[in-house]
């Protein structure tokens, strides 16, 4: 294992995720932390945005029908959850790879070589910027300043923050994902 | 108006002290000293999010410029809304507005009566700042008939807040952020709501369009007409915008108590594209008398001759049929045949439709009663038929009939009458049984009054010409009367509805003087109805 900085030792271990993008909305352990999350808040509306986030959990990327249901879960019409949805570069408004990889390329990690980072990704996974690999293991983008321009590149795969990759740790990195 | 005496505070606005309730916001109280501050995102209706930016003004002691659309107004206040910096804020809203607009005003539907085509013209910059290409979004439907252009888009939210706040099913939103941000539904649906073209009438600039209307006429062509909907028995209060003779669409008129500022599709609808004429072209443009099996065009004189004559000789007791759809002045006018020919009994019948309520403004509502004068056909002593034809089945003497059209009447309609008179503006096969016919003008091309649900009378006025030798009901039936010994002859609808008010007491004491253009609730009504103020 490399040594990352200490800040992400804490931080989940990356995990493939299982999604299936035809779950349901919400059953068994999911329809439990659903519970919960409507208890935190005074109205259903106030529950959307962790309600959006956990049916991303479950099914991976936020479709029409995910939105529609989330709607009718929380009383909302669709078009107000997808307002919401649309407005979060979080959420997923298309399927993605089972390893989301965003490689920061705001100023600071740019100037870094953040630029070479992406690429080195791409040609490692043999995608382009947001489209899922052949494999369906991974969908490479560009995201906006992941806060650690101290670590310049910061790369964000899945839940887990990676910081100064460089391009010669990518293969490295790719391979330590299960 | 007496309410609770409100405080009232005295604010200064750009010179002008005026005294306003302590209540107001300065964007308001500027409008009571004749100043309107440009704005997008605000709406009287609807609640100020304040996220246009544009009505910043510059408010004596403030640190900085102020939304006037929530800033609340207070004693002394001095308010400046042409001062240097309010002016540089405006400027610079307008540029940021105008990066990304196509400036297409030469193929924009709201030219001429664009906030933003008259703000970035007083304010604005002859040339654009930015050297990026303008981002480009395309149109789309929302609903059926509304197109929305998103690159003329200025965010104010109004549409959105309308379907949230006014109509109460919040089905258009924002999506997106940032120069990516539009108004959308939800993804590739278009949404249906009995009050959606009013997302157009709130939409500051060209963004939302009426399809209906699209690439038709130009605003600065229109010539616009106050009137009221004669879709249902609600009575909104709209402009007719006409060209060329034609209506090319109707647009609510606020009222704060019958339609706010606001009026139903249905209405609309109906009213767009109404020309003399109406869409079976079978409309009566003279007058005619029958000549055996034939019928003649007659000049007025000889038609009227005829009719007085006609009427007369038949004698026994008449019936009549009227239309609920015919305004005050004009069923009075027949009241005053009747009196002439001794009988009394008329009737009315009211067809239905389905109703919706505007959920936030309920008192507006498209009425299940589809015709715009029930009450007053009511009120001036008509009965309402369920069944009109039945009810006349096998009685003679004098028949007349005012405005109904008449299309599902049995094909034999009237030939027990003795004399039959048919006063309308369409040739129907049953109207045609008559004999003599008297080409009378529709709503939108007279003067006149109708009486809606409540019984409030309101004012509507001519817009269009009538076509050929049609006259307004009123003018036609009084000269009818007058000739056979009942009542003058009517020289104008106001000297008409005058008549009306001295001779039937819910109507006492209106004039359409006092009636305004708000109107005002009939006596009879006044108990049952709890807002009585008569508006402006």
């Amino acid at each position: 294992m490399r040594d990352w900085h200490p800040a992400v030792a804490a931080a989940e271990p990356s995990q493939k995720a299982e999604r299936d993008p035809a779950a349901p909305l919400f059953g068994g352990v999911y329809r439990e932390r659903f519970e919960r999350i409507l208890g935190r808040y005074p109205t259903k509306r106030a529950a959307l945005l962790p309600v959006l986030h956990l049916a991303q959990e479950v099914r991976g990327w936020l479709a029409p029908e995910t939105m529609t249901r989330v709607a009718e879960l929380l009383d909302l019409t669709p078009a107000q959850v997808r307002a919401v949805a649309s407005f979060y570069t979080m959420f997923n408004l298309k399927p993605v790879g089972s390893y989301l990889v965003q490689v920061c390329t705001n100023i600071a990690c740019d100037l870094c070589g953040a630029g070479k980072v992406l690429e080195r990704f791409l040609s490692e996974t043999g995608t382009e910027p947001g489209a899922i690999s052949a494999d369906g293991r991974y969908t490479v983008v560009e995201t906006e300043c992941l806060g650690a321009c101290g670590f310049a590149t910061a790369v964000l795969i899945n839940d887990r923050f990676y910081e100064s990759v460089t391009p010669e740790n990518v293969p490295a990195l790719l391979a330590e994902l299960p | 108006m007496t309410q609770p005496a409100a405080e009232l505070v005295t604010v200064t606005i750009d010179g002008i002290a005026v005294q306003v309730p302590k209540a107001m916001t300065v964007i308001q109280a500027a409008e009571e000293a004749g100043i309107v501050i440009p704005r997008y995102c605000y709406h009287p209706a609807m609640s100020s999010p304040a996220q246009c930016r544009m009505c910043l003004v510059e408010v004596k002691g403030a640190p900085k410029l102020v939304p006037s659309c929530v800033q609340r107004v207070q004693d002394g206040m001095e308010v400046r809304t042409d001062s240097p910096a309010a002016r540089k804020a405006r400027r610079a809203v307008i540029e940021f507005l105008l990066v990304n607009h196509p400036l297409d005003c030469p193929i924009c539907d709201a030219a001429g009566q664009c906030e933003l085509q008259d703000y970035a013209f007083e304010t604005g910059q002859l040339r654009t700042r930015s050297v990026d290409p303008k981002r480009v979004l395309g149109r789309d439907h929302v609903t059926p008939d509304v197109l929305y252009f998103a690159d003329r888009c200025v965010l104010c939210t109004r549409c959105v807040r309308f379907m949230e706040e006014i109509a109460r099913e919040p089905t258009l939103v924002v999506v997106q952020r940032g120069d990516r941000a539009t108004i959308d539904t939800m993804a590739g649906e278009l949404f249906e709501h009995p009050f959606s073209m009013n997302i157009v009438d709130v939409c500051p600039v060209g963004a939302l369009v009426n399809e209906d209307f699209l690439f038709k006429p130009r605003a600065w062509d229109l010539d616009r007409f106050p009137s009221v909907c004669p879709g249902c028995a609600q009575g909104c209060n709209i402009t007719l915008d006409t060209k060329e003779n034609r209506v090319v669409r109707a647009k609510p008129r606020p009222h704060p108590e019958v339609n706010a500022f606001w009026m139903c599709d249905h209405g609309r609808k109906l009213l767009a594209g109404w020309v003399p004429g109406g869409e079976r072209g079978e409309r009566l443009e003279a007058p005619q008398i029958r000549d055996g099996d034939r019928l003649v065009a007659v000049s007025w004189p000889q038609a009227l001759e005829r009719a007085a004559e006609g009427l007369r000789q038949a004698g026994g007791p008449g019936r009549a049929i009227v239309s609920a759809a015919a305004a005050n002045e004009s069923l009075y006018a027949l009241r005053k045949v009747m009196q002439a020919l001794g009988f009394a009994g008329g009737a009315f019948r009211v067809p239905t439709g389905p109703t919706a309520v505007l959920e936030g403004f309920p008192k507006l509502q498209l009425r299940a009663e589809r015709v715009p004068n029930a009450v007053g056909a009511a009120l001036l002593g008509f009965r309402r038929s369920a069944d009109l034809f039945a009810d006349l089945r096998g009685r003679r003497g004098a028949l007349l009939v005012l405005g109904d059209p008449l299309h599902d009447a049995p094909a034999d309609f009237g030939r027990d009458a003795a004399f039959y008179l048919y006063a309308g503006s369409v040739a129907s096969p049953a109207a045609r049984n008559a004999h003599v016919l008297l080409p009378v003008t529709t709503f939108a091309e007279m003067d006149g009054t109708f009486t809606n649900f409540e019984g409030r009378v309101q004012r509507f006025t001519q817009a269009l010409t009538p076509p050929g030798m049609a006259r307004p009901a009123w003018v036609a039936l009084s000269a009818l009367s007058s000739r056979m010994g009942s009542g003058a002859m009517l020289d104008s609808a106001a000297e008409a509805f005058a008549a009306l008010a001295a001779e039937f007491e819910p109507f006492r004491g209106m004039t359409y003087e006092t009636l305004g253009f708000g109107g005002r609730i009939t006596e009879a009504a006044e108990g049952a109805a709890a807002v009585t103020s008569g508006g402006k």
